[in-house]
């Protein structure tokens, strides 16, 4: 097989505030700056190679995080969330170059690039004034993780008829780290393929997409589930690799930090490291690995953290 | 690195035994890298004896305190009458040495109306001590730190006596062994582990368990099965959902665990106060009572049977439902609850002692319970 490395891309920075603010956006330390057309010549006065903004290249992305609602989410306190991961794989597999817009609040910029950069997609950001500082912490940690990204990894297979119920499939797949990729046939290489409207998974069935989910969930089995996450309902997993090594990104939609976060991922790696954004020294603990997976614990995570596995 | 790992399996046979007493039991998968033992702590070595002591005076009930004196005295004639020796210091030999580290298990969750009592504890620390365990030795230890701060334990016990817990931001796990859990999924939810704590697994080598008389909403009652294994184990309120509740099998299972089971070798039930409705909380005081006694036991079964009757004549006595009501009609789920002892919250599950029965934990038979009552 030829495995393709993908660039690394960090998410760029939309600042639609005066260019008076150019030392706070110098220490960010952003590579990518889209300003508005206006204020263009004055950004590259400031010694930015600053772009100007259209909004009409970029698809809008909703804010990431978690919402509270009684008797929503389950019947427990399982939080609503809000994540995109379901949509950079709907779109990736219609199209190749689309690139992603964040309009978000105080406090969810990091999240946002954290999310994009985790999907190996192309956004941009623009975060509420007063998460600038936050923003470039994040993208000086995205800037830190090692390596070329690798081809994502998936064992179900969703064919895709491109509505909005199977949409919600894919963000309740997601939302449980069923790792999907979309397909346009059936795939024999993947563990479980779900075409909706076919006799097995009937299209009325989707029209309850939480219960759908649950179906696939146990048709595939957790045992052989790429990615299984225990002491968190918010952390949602990316897994991407090739044979002899894999990256895990864990993404915290919740808010706050994680204390203690046990991970398993199908196939025996011995030999694993963590990088937890905000965090230094943290290590992976209880590691352990067995034929049929590899566990470990993530003592504490803040909003993003990467573990890579080596065989 | 290879994590060993191997499901309990010298606890089929109880297992498919327990199993034929409900049709609905869910799916467990135990993993622990402890070896069951011949000899276990639960049922222990007086499998259904139950040694129940009265007092009157133990506790006031208007103001609520608690007469030293007389649960010294309690506990010695407790654990003479269990163990048959005459001297009290003989009947804690029996159990622990001066190298035995010891995890206290209280219960707190109706702190602070109602938990194991301080001074009960002390009592317990005391009895230790006179064996050459030190302080340090010596750990009290629940779930939530919030529940625990409110019962002040430190104040009842020596200096270098740990007072810990599990969970000081609720949902952590880092207190649990990630190696030894029950695996099981009930509502789909997606964390379907619950892991023991980290303690019992790697350095308690005894625990005495300490629960109270209370009803409890799920369970039907909460006594020594609730408390070792509720109170021992991390994401365990995903049992319940709805009106539906596991508890029936979910308890059983967990306190059969190892090494929890080989460990938890004396069952201390702390009856000076109780909850009739309510529980496992004590939110109002009307719902408390004042059984002033206590049990003593190897067999939490045992302990367990005969509490069922402790709550359940109480609550008729206050013309309640039982704790054995199943009809849907009484049950509302997040309405009223906690104030009309005549609204279930869930299908309470007591059941649950007779099916921790069928595993092997204890006997649940009355009439072969030997019960000894003693009056103070």
């Amino acid at each position: 097989m030829i495995v393709v490395f993908l660039a690394v891309l960090l998410p760029g920075l939309h600042w639609d505030q005066a260019p008076e603010t150019a030392s706070a956006v110098k220490q960010a330390a952003v590579e990518r700056l889209y300003v508005p057309a206006d204020q263009l010549t004055a950004w590259k006065k400031e010694g930015f190679d600053a772009q100007s903004f259209d909004p009409a290249r970029y698809v809008k992305l909703p804010a990431p995080g978690v919402r509270y609602q009684m008797d929503v989410a389950a019947a427990t306190s399982v939080p609503w969330v809000d994540a995109n991961g379901w949509r950079f794989e709907r779109g990736r597999a219609q199209n190749m170059d689309r690139q992603y817009y964040y309009s978000v609040p105080w406090h969810k910029s990091a999240l946002a690039a954290a999310e994009a950069y985790a999907s190996g997609v192309d956004a941009v950001v623009h975060p509420d004034p007063r998460d600038l500082t936050a923003l470039g912490s994040m993208l000086a940690f995205l800037r830190s993780i090692d390596g070329p990204r690798l081809p994502a990894l998936a064992n179900i297979g969703i064919i895709d008829d491109g509505s909005a119920e199977t949409g919600e499939v894919l963000n309740l797949l997601a939302r449980r780290n069923l790792l999907f990729r979309v397909v346009q046939a059936s795939d024999p290489a993947l563990d479980l393929n779900v075409r909706i409207g076919s006799p097995e998974y009937p299209k009325a069935e989707a029209a309850n997409p939480a219960a759908f989910a649950t179906r696939v969930r146990q048709k595939l089995t957790d045992e052989k589930r790429l990615v299984r996450v225990y002491g968190s309902d918010v952390v949602l997993g990316r897994l991407e690799g090739i044979e002899r090594q894999i990256r895990i990104h864990l993404i915290n939609y919740g808010g706050g930090k994680v204390e203690g976060l046990r991970v398993r991922v199908r196939g025996p790696y011995p030999h694993g490291t963590l990088a937890a954004f905000g965090l230094s020294n943290v290590k992976v603990a209880d590691y352990g690995a067995s034929e049929d997976a590899t566990e470990f614990t993530i003592p504490e995570m803040d909003v993003y953290a990467v573990v890579d596995l080596k065989k | 690195m290879y994590r060993r790992e191997f499901l309990q399996a010298a606890a089929a046979a109880p297992v498919a035994l327990a199993a034929e007493l409900h049709q609905d039991v869910p799916k467990y998968r135990v993993v622990s890298r402890f070896q069951p033992v011949a000899h276990p702590g639960m049922p222990g070595p007086y499998g259904g004896k139950v040694v129940r002591v009265h007092a009157e005076k133990c506790i006031d009930e208007k103001s609520e305190k608690v007469d030293v004196p007389t649960v010294r005295e309690m506990m010695a004639q407790g654990m003479q009458g269990l163990t048959g020796d005459a001297d009290t210091r003989d009947s804690w030999a029996r159990f622990f040495t001066v190298a035995d580290v010891v995890g206290i298990k209280v219960n707190c969750s109706g702190a602070p109306g109602i938990m194991s009592t301080p001074e009960v504890v002390g009592e317990i620390v005391r009895n230790l001590g006179t064996l050459d365990v030190k302080p340090e030795q010596i750990w009290i230890y629940e779930r939530f730190k919030n529940q625990v701060d409110s019962a002040h334990y430190d104040r009842y016990v020596p200096a270098g006596v740990h007072i810990w817990t599990a969970e000081n931001d609720r949902g952590s796990i880092l207190s649990y062994d990630p190696n030894t859990y029950v695996d099981v999924n009930f509502f789909g939810e997606e964390d379907t582990r619950s892991n023991l704590i980290r303690l019992v697994s790697e350095r308690f080598t005894k625990i005495i368990n300490v629960p109270n008389m209370k009803d409890h909403g799920a369970a039907g009652v909460t006594g020594c099965l609730k408390n070792i294994a509720y109170g021992d184990f991390s994401n365990v309120a995903r049992s319940h959902s709805g009106y539906k509740t596991n508890t029936y099998s979910f308890i059983g299972t967990l306190a059969g665990v190892e090494p929890l089971r080989s460990r938890t070798v004396l069952q201390i039930m702390d009856g000076l106060r109780g909850v009739w409705h309510g529980g496992p909380f004590s939110p109002d005081r009307k719902f408390r009572f004042y059984p002033k006694q206590m049990m003593f036991g190897t067999d939490p079964v045992a302990i367990d049977r005969l509490l069922l009757d402790v709550i359940d004549d109480k609550r008729k006595a206050e013309h309640s439902v039982s704790v054995w009501d199943r009809s849907m009609t009484n049950v509302k789920s997040g309405y009223g609850y906690d104030d009309n002892p005549s609204i279930n919250r869930f299908i309470r599950e007591p059941g649950h002692i007779e099916y921790a029965s069928a595993l092997g934990l204890g006997i649940y038979d009355v009439h072969k319970i030997q019960a000894r009552k003693i009056e103070l």
